[in-house]
């Protein structure tokens, strides 16, 4: 079975969000990378995918130069190859990262063979878009199925659970589909030494094409203003439990 | 008997011995050979004190001196008495033949009859330990060989008196035998008719039999030590006994990396003479901190089935086979993460096993091999790797500690400092840790040193990876600190964490960065040596706790000590300096759940029960975990780094 | 200037982010006709009451007997055409999101998705980014703009005047359209309170220091009715299940209360209890960042301060 799985470069922030000088970028200089959480579980699906069926795992991703870092994670835990698209840093918008993404997958299908399943984080955790997995199955006219948490594949079908209030929602889609999974469809096994060495060696297609002008264009960011909260210190240590009581109570969520 | 017959009888029986002896010994040996290579070299001179100290000396077992004595009385018989052997083996065919001058010395059959009595007397006291008195250290041991071997000693020892004092009694005696006298006693017994001549023989016989016994027994005993043992201590580390040994990654060829101990073919050869050299003697277990709190992992009986499983398995695979994995098979996985690396055992040992080292390398194949550890970990592993410190926050919050003080953060280019104060990631973000950070920076400025910290760009030495196995992500945070230090021209480094101390110190060396490193403590003792912080003395009772990675791994005691008895009225726990206790943060403990009771709590009551009102530490792992200790215990102990003990007294100025 | 808003029904009453969805979409285009749009399987679930719209259409066909977002978005694409809407406004929740990125595609538009404010005017919106923790101004290039609002951005407004005028309508539908939707339902296997409706949640972070150390936290949610949540630290530690992940890839969840036990506050978990009316934070660490998002602190270790207020709560109780 052929399996894409598409990620993407993300900074990890810590407690406040501090913008570069112009506000059309967060401040990086020493924050860590990984790849978007939703994903990370879908690599690790993919992965698994493969060696319960067979075949080939392709992790792609669209970004800057230094995304080859997160498609060697991705290889280090069982990615077969990767392909980057690469970017000069800006900023694509959902419409133009779905037509890259479509054109290499164009390009590997005809190369090698339709691809089972495509599978996409349901929204990078910066920008949360939302879109880019349902416009690339539209491209494709293959079914899309979002937000999973379970996925079974046998038989050249895929059974898709997607969480709701009080349960899970259940989808069937006929291979070859999309699917968008979220964090919780898997716990990320941790790469071993050997798979990193591995994965250093292992190739990396890029390719690079042209940014078309943004239809969503973003102008600035902004950090919402905390509404300039200072809790209320209710007490130290044990000491503060009956304070605590009487706010629950004036809240009335004390029975 | 005639002599003839008697030279035949012996050669034989020595024959048959010598060959079964050597068997076994070669086969020792080829399995030793199968043991991955280790740099053991070099340092002549540390290995002859190690051997002389250790080994001719009895140090490590004189640190418990009865049962060191006990030992010490048998050993040192053994080399006092190794000549009789060979008289005995003389005297077994003719018994007018003797050790050419040496048997004719009296003073030397003096020292005989000496260390044939201490030596029972060692052999008596042993039983009485073991029977009577019944150590919880020996709980594992396998008593019934030890029992064997004694007896096999008392044996060889009464049998050479009774020799002896036959050969008195007879006139045989080629030495004065005023100069011996037990023998001389003993031979009062005796007549000097047949009776005697007969008995004279058997003695004799019995003597040279029982050896030849005991050689065969040798090798398929624990008392194998006796020859493992002197080469296992010759072999010891020499070098800082914090380093833990690095893995090549750079290897062409996948099959040849060694990462860790997967199977016994993954052991170096150190590792299995380790095994080869256990004495079971238990006092590594005593002294384990995780046994102590009722866990699983001794760290004897952790040798002990590697060794069992080498002994089982070691021919096998020098015939072709394959050999099986080490974990959970020998050993189960929770004994290989229930270590705290503090290194007690290695202290302990008198053989010098180093048992962290078997850990470090179980640990290594588990997690790098097989990602097969506890899940919390992981979490600090991935932490370590993409956030550069174990904790997962955001860097550029590492200076938060100290707003308002007024800290040089290097930023590249600068100039460097004259000595970098090397922060580390518990004192950047622990609540209870950053006091520390804060008065050691007060008081290098008070002191006006030219001191300035990295600040973000200070990440995570890898100290909790490496111990926890992950040697890949260590080596990774090694090569980007080492590359930030040289281009920030750092020479010097002052730190306040001694795991950081003794990864920089001890271990960064093997990745390019040479650096003077000194812990805050023995940099602040220098300053009240020098007068250039000029503290009043205090009342305060003060204990203070020393961490393993200071005082056992890294010989560093009298410093905080200083410090402290210039400011309060200091009072030492029960197990202190080198037998320190740890506090259980060590080995990535503190990423990981603790099964079973805690080593904190129990660090925490003997401190309390000190009757101290304040526990000093110079760590802030130790800070962290001796202040839950507290906590958890019920206590009122509080908790406090001697840099911030310090700043306070200063204060008070 | 005709706006359309696509509204997502529970047993026929409208909820609550459409409503404000709604909203949003008649402040717009300074008096712009605003329809609604609800796909149902029989036309007796037509929305009822106030809404702040002109219309309301109901897309009826039996496919809409479960959830089929790709026939969702057919029927409004085929709705918006008809009404040369130029404008298309849905509600930022999960499906919400995934019909209106059905829409997107379909016409090949942009999609402005979790609004705050939206400047049609000038083409502006102002989304989320983050899940909440930052804002990004941007200017949308199409004909009509798509766009779903953020929840709780927007209070939600009944309609003034007259209740709207309803209408049905029958969709044509493609095969794909017929296909992809909800077969099955699976109920949830865990009991107790869910955490994305809770009323009052409790939640522990690394502090808790391992599974059992949850049992303070897990006393005082049952003493509350609370639901129990966690950090993803927590989760990845393999102590609890995601299903009790508070955060951005988590779930998003809005008690009356949020008492958050050794939590720090990362940027990806405050993002999953923003909708909290009042956060109480349990922290050693005065220097926590949760403490800047929260209206209430203790500082202290959880593990006295819990089983405190436990206690406190039964003295409260029985006294």
């Amino acid at each position: 079975m052929r399996v894409l799985v598409c990620v993407k470069r993300v900074p990890m922030t810590g407690g406040t969000i501090v913008l570069t000088d112009d506000d059309r970028a967060i401040e990086t200089r020493h924050l860590g990378f990984t790849i978007s959480p939703h994903e990370e579980c879908g690599v690790e699906e993919a992965v698994r995918l493969v060696e319960a069926n067979g075949g080939e795992s392709v992790v792609l991703t669209l970004g800057p130069t230094e995304a080859e870092e997160q498609l060697r994670d991705a290889m280090a835990i069982g990615a077969d190859r990767a392909t980057h698209v690469v970017t000069d840093g800006q900023e694509w918008d959902p419409q133009a990262t779905a037509s890259a993404i479509l054109e290499a997958i164009r390009d590997d299908e005809a190369a090698n063979g339709p691809f089972d399943l495509v599978v996409f984080g349901n929204e990078s955790a910066d920008a949360g878009n939302f879109q880019v997995g349902i416009r690339v199955a539209h491209a494709l006219e293959r079914p899309v199925a979002t937000g999973l948490k379970a996925l079974t594949v046998d038989g050249g079908m895929a059974r898709c659970e997607q969480e709701t209030a009080g349960g899970r929602d259940v989808y069937v889609l006929q291979l070859p589909a999309v699917v968008t999974v979220k964090e919780g469809l898997n716990l990320p096994r941790y790469p071993s030494v050997p798979g990193r060495l591995r994965a250093q060696r292992k190739p990396v297609e890029t390719r690079t094409p042209e940014r078309p002008a943004p239809r969503l264009a973003m102008a600035r960011l902004v950090v919402p203003e905390g509404e300039g909260k200072q809790a209320e210190v209710l007490g130290e240590g044990a000491a503060a439990a009956p304070r605590v009581v009487e706010v629950l109570r004036e809240i009335g969520v004390l029975a | 008997m005639s002599t003839a017959l008697s030279a035949v009888a012996l050669l034989a029986a020595l024959a048959v011995a010598t060959a079964l002896f050597a068997r076994r010994a070669h086969l020792l040996y080829r399995i030793v050979r199968l043991g991955k290579p280790t740099d053991r070299s070099g340092d002549l001179g540390r290995r002859t004190k190690a051997e002389a100290t250790v080994v001719l000396g009895q140090r490590k077992l004189l640190q418990r001196i009865v049962p060191g004595l006990v030992h010490a009385f048998v050993f040192w018989g053994f080399i006092v008495l190794a000549p009789t052997i060979v008289m005995a083996l003389l005297g077994a065919v003719d018994a007018d033949w003797t050790f050419p001058w040496l048997g004719h010395q009296g003073w030397y059959f003096l020292l005989v009859d000496l260390f044939c009595v201490l030596v029972l007397v060692g052999v008596v006291s042993a039983f009485g330990i073991r029977k009577v008195q019944r150590p919880a250290r020996f709980e594992g041991s396998h008593l019934r060989e030890a029992d064997v071997i004694l007896g096999l000693i008392a044996l060889i020892v009464t049998t050479l008196l009774g020799w002896h004092a036959t050969q008195i009694a007879l006139g045989l005696n080629e030495w004065p035998a005023g100069w011996s006298p037990v023998s001389d006693a003993l031979s009062g017994l005796f007549g000097d008719g047949e009776a005697t001549e007969a008995f004279e023989r058997a003695f004799v016989w019995l003597h040279v039999l029982t050896i030849l016994v005991f050689l065969v027994y040798l090798p398929y005993s624990k008392h194998l030590h006796i020859a493992t043992a002197g080469i296992n201590v010759w072999f010891g580390r020499t070098r800082a006994r914090g380093r833990l040994e690095p893995l090549d990654f750079e290897i062409e060829d996948e099959s040849a990396l060694r990462l860790g101990a997967g199977t016994l073919v993954d052991m170096t050869w150190k590792q299995m003479l380790d095994t080869m050299s256990c004495t079971e003697c238990g006092r590594c277990q005593d002294v384990c901190p995780a046994w102590a709190t009722g866990k699983d992992l001794s760290p004897k009986l952790l040798i002990m089935g590697l060794r069992d499983r080498l002994f089982a398995e070691g021919p096998a695979v020098l015939g072709g086979g394959e050999a099986t994995a080490l974990v959970p098979g020998a050993v189960t996985d929770e004994v290989v993460w229930d270590c705290v690396t503090c290194g007690a055992c290695v202290h302990e040992c008198p053989v010098s096993i180093e048992h962290v080292d078997h850990v470090v390398d179980l640990r290594r194949h588990l997690v790098m091999s097989e990602s097969r550890f506890p899940t919390e970990a992981g979490t600090m592993l991935r932490d370590v790797g993409r956030s550069s410190n174990p904790w997962g926050k955001a860097q550029s919050e590492r200076a938060a500690w100290a707003d308002g003080l007024d800290v040089r953060v290097l930023e590249p280019g600068d100039p460097a400092p004259e000595i970098l104060y090397w922060v580390g990631c518990a004192a950047s973000f622990d609540e209870r840790a950053r006091a520390t950070a804060r008065a050691t920076a007060t008081l290098l400025l008070h002191a006006g040193l030219d001191v300035a910290i990295l600040g973000p760009r200070e990440s995570c030495t890898g100290d909790p990876a490496r111990r926890m196995g992950d040697e890949f992500t260590f080596q990774e945070q090694a090569r980007q600190n080492v590359g930030t230090l040289g281009d920030a021209g750092v020479t010097r480094i002052v730190t306040s964490c001694p795991h950081c101390f003794n990864t920089l110190g001890n271990e960064y060396g093997d990745f390019g960065g040479d650096y003077e490193v000194v812990h805050h403590t023995e940099l602040l003792a220098e300053l009240l040596a020098d007068g250039r912080l000029q503290p009043p003395v205090g009342e305060e009772a003060i204990t203070y706790h020393d961490s393993c990675y200071l005082a056992r791994h890294n010989d560093v005691l009298a410093a905080p000590r200083e410090i402290v008895s210039r400011i309060g009225r200091p009072l030492e726990m029960a197990r202190s300096g080198k037998r320190t206790f740890c506090c259980g943060a060590g080995g990535a403990h503190m990423w990981m759940e603790e099964r079973g009771s805690a080593i904190n709590e129990e660090r925490a009551r003997e401190a309390a029960a000190t009757g101290a009102d304040t526990l000093a530490v110079a760590c802030p792992f130790c800070t962290m975990m001796l202040d839950d200790g507290v906590k958890q215990t019920g206590g009122e102990l509080r908790v406090a780094d001697v840099a911030v003990l310090l700043a306070e007294a200063l204060e008070r100025v | 200037m005709t706006a359309l808003v696509y509204l997502e029904q529970t047993d026929g009453a409208v909820d609550e982010p459409s409503l404000q969805a709604a909203t949003m979409a008649s402040s717009l285009g300074g008096g712009a006709e605003v329809h609604a749009v609800v796909a149902a399987d029989t036309a007796a679930l037509a929305p009822a009451g106030q809404l702040p719209v002109d219309a309301v259409q109901v897309a009826v066909h039996e496919a809409f007997g479960s959830y089929a977002p790709l026939a969702v978005a057919e029927a409004v694409v085929e709705l918006a055409g008809r009404l040369g809407a130029t404008c298309v406004v849905g509600p930022g929740t999960e499906r919400g999101n995934e019909v209106l990125a059905h829409v997107a595609a379909l016409l090949d538009l942009p999609l402005a998705a979790n609004c705050v404010a939206v400047a049609d005017a000038d083409a502006r919106v102002t989304r989320v980014r983050w899940g909440g923790s930052l804002l990004e101004e941007a200017r949308v290039d199409a004909p009509t703009l798509l766009l779903t609002v953020q929840p709780h951005a927007v209070a939600a407004e009944p309609g003034a005047g007259d209740p709207p005028s309803v209408e049905t309508f029958t969709p044509t539908l493609s095969e794909a359209a017929l296909a992809l939707r909800v077969v099955e339902r699976v109920a949830a296997a865990t009991g107790g309170v869910s955490l994305a409706d809770a009323r009052v949640v409790v939640s522990g972070g690394r502090g808790a220091g391992s599974e059992e150390g949850f049992a303070p936290i897990e006393e005082l949610a049952e003493l509350l009715e609370a639901a129990v949540g966690c950090s993803r630290a927590v989760t990845m530690a393999g102590w609890r299940p995601h299903t009790d992940q508070v955060g951005q890839t988590g779930t998003k969840i809005a008690p009356e209360i949020y008492i958050a036990c050794g939590i720090s506050g990362a940027t990806q978990h405050m993002a999953g209890c923003k909708g909290a009316k009042r956060i109480l934070a349990i922290n050693a660490d005065r220097e926590a960042p949760i403490l800047q998002s929260a209206d209430y602190a203790v500082i202290g270790d959880l593990h006295e301060v819990v089983p405190a207020i436990s206690a406190a709560i039964r003295a409260a109780r029985s006294g």
